[in-house]
């Protein structure tokens, strides 16, 4: 049998990108250098070469708009089912627990990809929904799994005294969670939402096969029409990256919000 | 008699060089997107089947080659040619100007034109223009859907197959679909699922012709192409496939 080490090392790794702390006050970090160049690689291109560039700048926007309200929609969703799915996992009673723990399994087990065809076309055989609604749904029963854990865990981090004290203040259980354990626990799992929000944004570009026109398929919609693949895959991939980077910026302003008032 | 031994090596050389050379013809790699019945699909057993497929491999009999299908997506399957990935596309691809600006075209083997499926329900479309304010579907990147946006008003939806347009058009998410006249008629009236829905409106409002696209410059490819489609016309071969797959 192998000897089992006796330290155990914990690796952490967000979805987002590497944000510049106060500490590292250095001028040229990677987030810095890959969101201004981006931005700047953008007018550099769309001024030296308008054909195609400043054309596909104008043909995509709207995709921009679908992508991001796909975004927001399927994260505010997401928290919703998540934050039940959490809950129901922590549950005493069996038959929830039971239920939210295989909804987490099962989600969790399955590809986005083929997540979103299957709620697609299945809920089309039973329901008419529009398709922006249909993919936000789907991203948002995908995410809300792994939301699920992230509530559970943030949960969970909660010492149990804090629980303890609230009943023996008289509290039922529904007030302790709501007035105590769910407050505090909602600063600790701001941070992991906010990096499923960057990876739900990235992986929003998957229901562009559900023929949602998001920034994705009116790239692809261009390219088909005029060959140019590689200038108009340069683009979406800018676009793509300039707002990781910016939501990403945005989500750590409001993580060091919440750290300065505690 | 040393002098002749010579000769009769050299001549038996000669004839085996000749002999490996025409037991292994040139082999090209086409590509095709098989979701487009009844041109290009997969069938049952997993394999390329089609109009095109039948077609292409009379034309590589009749000029000598040999022909080696990769099923590729639509969707980039013109990068993939530019980038060499293969050496021809035959995927009921319609000659147009601008696809003949950056590719090259063998002579039109087929004449095809584009036609409007919409929901039995519908009692009142005629043409694509009467979808005003609606969503019309067809397959990103082909010659149905520049037909769709010609039309301003009418909402352009693009898949990535046709067939995920048509199954969109049950669940009635979409109005119609504008497709390839007999891949319209083999989702609208020959699947079993979709003939007590959908219907063909009018006739074809285009007049299309397919062509095997090559690489801008690959002339000789496209004299072989071109040869073998002559031979294949001349010989009715087409017309043949026509009846067994285009009914």
């Amino acid at each position: 049998m192998a000897q089992t080490p006796n330290t155990q090392i914990k690796i952490e790794i967000g979805e987002g990108a590497a944000i510049p702390v106060k500490s590292d006050a250095g001028l040229f970090t990677a987030w810095r250098i890959a969101f201004f160049g981006a931005i700047l690689t953008c007018c550099y291109l769309a001024f030296v070469k308008p054909d195609p560039y400043l054309e596909i700048f104008r043909f995509v926007p709207d995709g921009i708009l679908v992508t991001f309200k796909v975004t927001v929609g399927a994260i505010l969703l997401a928290s919703i089912i998540g934050l039940v799915a959490g809950l129901g996992r922590i549950s005493g009673n069996r038959i929830i627990n039971g239920t939210a723990s295989l909804y987490v399994e099962v989600i969790r087990g399955i590809p986005l990809l083929v997540q979103i065809f299957y709620i697609y076309y299945a809920l089309g055989r039973f329901v008419k929904i529009p398709d922006m609604l249909s993919a936000i749904i789907a991203m948002a029963v995908c995410y809300g799994a792994y939301l699920g854990e992230v509530f559970r865990a943030g949960i969970q981090s909660i010492p149990k005294g804090q629980m303890e004290a609230a009943l023996s203040l008289g509290m039922t259980r529904g007030q302790a969670l709501r007035q105590v354990i769910l407050p505090q626990a909602f600063r600790v799992v701001l941070p992991p939402i906010g990096n499923e929000f960057i990876a739900l944004l990235k992986d929003s570009s998957l229901v562009s096969i559900i023929a949602v026109s998001d920034l994705l398929r009116r790239g692809r919609e261009y390219a088909s029409e005029t060959f140019s693949y590689f200038e108009t895959y340069t683009v979406i991939a800018l676009i793509y990256l300039v707002m990781t980077l910016f939501f990403s910026k945005l989500i750590s302003l409001m993580e060091e919000r919440l750290n300065a008032d505690r | 008699m040393k002098k002749f031994r010579f000769l009769s090596v050299a001549a038996l050389l000669a004839v085996s060089i000749s002999a490996t050379a025409m037991a292994a013809p040139m082999n090209i790699k086409v590509a095709t997107d098989a979701t487009w019945p009844p041109m290009e699909m997969v069938d049952t057993h997993k394999k390329i089947v089609g109009f095109d497929i039948d077609f292409l491999n009379a034309v590589a009999k009749e000029a000598g080659f040999t022909v080696t299908y990769k099923n590729t997506a639509w969707d980039g399957i013109f990068a993939g040619l530019e980038s060499g990935k293969y050496d021809a596309i035959i995927s009921s691809v319609t000659i147009t100007a601008e696809r003949k600006k950056k590719y090259d075209f063998s002579d039109p083997y087929i004449q095809i034109g584009q036609i409007l499926v919409v929901p039995k329900t519908d009692k009142s479309t005629v043409t694509i223009a009467d979808l005003k304010g609606k969503q019309v579907g067809a397959q990103i990147g082909t010659t149905g859907a520049f037909e769709v946006k010609k039309n301003p008003g009418v909402e352009l939806k693009t898949y990535d197959e046709v067939g995920l347009a048509f199954e969109d058009m049950a669940s009635g998410r979409i109005s119609g679909v504008v497709c390839d006249e007999p891949t319209a008629a083999h989702f609208a009236l020959q699947r079993k699922e979709y003939s007590s829905k959908f219907k063909i409106v009018g006739a074809a409002f285009t007049h299309e012709g397919y062509g095997i696209t090559v690489k801008k410059g690959n002339t000789k490819l496209l004299a072989l192409l071109n040869k073998g489609i002559k031979a294949v016309k001349a010989k009715k071969i087409d017309e043949k496939l026509r009846k067994k797959w285009l009914r």
